[in-house]
């Protein structure tokens, strides 16, 4: 029985140090999206304006809120990905997570406000002050040169949403809107001045949807919209100026990223600012359109998006001639999108086929070499996308650069995992001699649901990595003892146990109806257990539990 | 795929009723079989019945859920007629929405490949050879090693590419938590229940 509790306390040492070790993930990113959130509390809340509404300063600000919210609303999801069932110091942000999911179908403001809030809280609470304080002290321009790193995370996380269809097909669509809207203020601000929002609002209808696989475009898109922006920062308005200075810094980064090697990280930062700006690469495409029509070597496969796109974009020039094109016209900016399963257009696409689309934009030699560079470029972003989320979910990970040194810390997590289910079922066998698991099964639910709240059932200690466990029971030493009735004793196990985790746990409670329906089938599971085996043999009683030489590296 | 992964990300907790309820159906399926089984017969049992319990969560969404099903009921493997019984009557059977083509030659193929262990390859320093001044290559070669390592631990691996191997790996490493916990604490259930 020591042992037993000891080989627990080890796995629950692990845990706790996924907990500890989540916490670090947690804090960095919170702290950006306190400069976000922080942003959008300095311009000007216009909490009840429509986010299409149009007005340079209210747009702008209204716009940078939503960008803002929504920030902390991807990345938020996305953390919860990575805090799964760990909620241990993550009670808070999960459950503003989830109402913010929630949320978000409803009306754009209302959903925006209520996370933004709970975002602010949220932070201010998981941040220790100390990493906070930098940004509450910090001036516009230094809050809003962390947006790039905010729209980094948020356009890895948009576009790892935008990928799918399905049940996150409305989320997206419902901030789709305000968030391409807002990285789209932030660059059109620099570019061409508030009459160019009108033009943007004016688009907006017919870009919503486009404004999904606007997210996925532009990687050179915005690397070049970065360097024309700079070329136009002279000539923005007033009230952008704020946002050019600040994008002024990314942009030298974006520069420097361009010239730079094909780091990785240059280029996952080069790419999620360049999804950041994505609205800017879209009003690109569209500006460019134009004057390029006659010359771009457009060179993709066909898909009803990209039709659609290109109607949008047919819509769209018309306005566009009027203004200012941004385009700098020996830059060519490149869309590429990765078209994947249901993106919510409509059904004549093949569920699965997956695009890539390269198109040239004119200026650019359109070999085949060039071209599958970028292919290759892209394939490689979203390789690198995924192993941030990977970077999130095994512990240990956030400080690690590097793929080799990630996919190491991957696989031995995944072993780690692996070998613990082989230990865990070992275990298990020792206690059971008949696979009989009704007992421990409801009160397994009861144990999980309650986990849900601090894990302190186990000890804690730093992470461990479990040896191969050589489990060698001496011997089951089992005994069988006459029980009484089966419903009064699981009664009262059920009721001390429940007492013994109340006490330990205040975990946060899982929606009732759910938990009972499935308290319910599992009652009937275990009913239908009882009935299959006489009485007395469902109840074993074991006695110490064999001792397991378990090899446990320290 | 990463609608799952996102909306089950949100919501591990009926991750881990359903997992749990899936397995203690599979594991009554087994429990007539034999009256006195050994200990190793009863984990192998268990850990059968929890990963398929697992893997049955998907519904069939992941490749690696597919592939560790298609491996349990595989002709050549040797718990077949277990893992049979643990899934039920064929009615019964999650249909999978997606079955490419590398799960069907999955079943074909006969597993000859051995998991090789982590250290022998990752600690094996890489000989200075000359082509490989580049560092560009070296990472490069680093990466593909781990990579196929990866390819190794997760079942049905072999036929992932390199983006969906990691949302692979991402979804394997939920699951695997998951289980683990369910696993856990059961075990703690267990414990509880003998304490009485």
């Amino acid at each position: 029985m020591d042992i037993g509790e000891k080989d627990k306390y080890e796995l629950g040492k692990r845990d706790e140090h996924n907990n500890i070790n989540y916490q670090a993930p947690v804090l960095s990113t919170d702290w950006q999206f306190g400069g976000a959130n922080l942003t959008s509390a300095g311009m000007s809340l216009v909490p009840t304006t429509n986010p299409l509404a149009i007005g340079s300063s209210c747009a702008s600000a209204s716009l940078v809120d939503s960008f803002g919210s929504s920030l902390w609303e991807h990345p938020s999801n996305s953390q919860n990905m990575g805090f799964c069932d760990i909620s241990v110091q993550n009670g808070a942000s999960s459950s503003n997570a989830m109402e913010i999911g929630k949320g978000l179908p409803n009306s754009l403001r209302t959903s925006i406000d209520r996370p933004f809030d709970m975002g602010w809280n949220a932070a201010s609470a998981m941040l220790k002050g100390g990493i906070f304080l930098p940004n509450t002290t910090g001036i516009l321009a230094q809050t809003l040169s962390q947006l790039p790193a905010d729209s980094a995370f948020i356009e890895r996380a948009a576009r790892f949403s935008s990928f799918n269809g399905g049940n996150f097909c409305d989320m997206v669509n419902s901030f789709g809107v305000p968030e391409p809207m807002g990285l789209y203020a932030r660059g059109v601000g620099l570019m061409q001045g508030p009459d160019d929002i009108f033009a943007v609002n004016g688009m907006k209808s017919v870009s919503v949807m486009e404004s999904q696989k606007s997210k996925l475009d532009a990687t050179e898109a915005t690397r070049d919209a970065g360097l024309r922006v700079e070329n136009r920062a002279k000539t923005s308005p007033l009230e952008n100026e704020r946002k050019s200075e600040s994008l002024m810094q990314p942009n030298e980064e974006v520069k420097q990223g361009t010239g730079g090697s094909g780091n990785e990280s240059d280029e996952a930062e080069i790419s999620s600012r360049d999804g950041g700006q994505d609205e800017l690469s879209t009003l690109d495409g569209t500006g460019g359109e134009p004057s390029a029509k006659g010359l771009s070597s457009k060179k993709r496969k066909k898909s009803i998006q990209d039709a659609e796109i290109d109607r949008a974009k047919g819509g769209q020039t018309s306005t566009k001639t009027a203004k200012d094109s941004p385009e700098n016209q020996q830059k060519q900016s490149m869309m590429i999108n990765k078209t994947t399963g249901k993106q919510g257009s409509p059904a004549s696409r093949p569920p699965k086929e997956e695009y890539i689309h390269v198109r040239a934009r004119r200026g650019q030699a359109t070999n085949s070499h060039s071209l599958a560079e970028r292919v290759n470029f892209v394939r490689r972003e979203k390789i690198s996308e995924r192993m941030k989320f990977l970077q999130d979910l095994v512990p240990g990970c956030s400080k690690v650069t590097g793929k080799a040194v990630m996919l190491d810390e991957i696989i031995n997590y995944v072993q780690s995992l692996q070998r613990q289910v082989e230990f865990l079922s070992m275990k298990l066998a020792t206690v059971n001699p008949r696979l009989d698991f009704s007992i421990e099964a409801l009160l397994a639910k009861d144990i999980i649901q309650s986990r849900a709240g601090p894990s302190s059932t186990l000890g804690f200690s730093p992470d461990l990595s479990m040896g191969y466990p050589p489990l060698h029971p001496s011997q089951p030493g089992l005994v069988q003892a006459p029980l009484p009735v089966i419903g009064n004793s699981s009664d009262v196990i059920h009721r001390a146990l429940s007492s013994q985790l109340t006490s330990m746990t205040g975990g946060l409670k899982e929606p009732n109806q759910h938990s009972n329906a499935w308290e319910d089938e599992l009652h009937n599971v275990v009913q239908m257990n009882y009935g299959t085996s006489a009485p007395s043999d469902s109840l074993d009683v074991n006695g110490p539990r064999p001792s397991s030489n378990r090899k446990v590296e320290l | 795929m990463v609608t799952i992964l996102i909306s089950r990300m949100r919501s591990p907790f009926s991750l881990k009723q359903e997992f749990l309820k899936k397995w203690i159906l599979g594991l009554q399926r087994c429990r007539s079989s034999k009256k006195n089984m050994s200990i190793f017969e009863r984990k192998k049992v268990i850990k059968l019945s929890a990963d398929v319990a697992v893997a049955s969560a998907r519904k069939g969404i992941t490749c690696w859920s597919r592939a560790l099903i298609a491996d349990a009921v595989k002709e050549g493997n040797a718990d077949k007629h277990l893992a049979e019984k643990i899934l039920g009557p064929a009615s019964e059977r999650q249909p999978t929405e997606k079955v490419p083509v590398g799960a069907m030659a999955y079943n074909k193929r006969i597993r000859s490949k051995k998991i090789p262990k982590r250290g022998s390859v990752i600690r094996r320093t890489i000989k200075c050879a000359p082509q490989a001044a580049r560092p560009s290559s070296i990472v490069k070669r680093l990466v593909g090693k781990r990579r196929q390592i990866l390819r190794s631990l997760i079942p049905g691996g072999e036929f992932m590419n390199g983006v969906s191997l990691i949302e692979e790996t991402l979804d394997y490493i939920i699951s695997l938590r998951a289980q683990v916990d369910v696993m856990r604490s059961l075990a703690s259930a267990s414990k509880l229940v003998n304490l009485n």
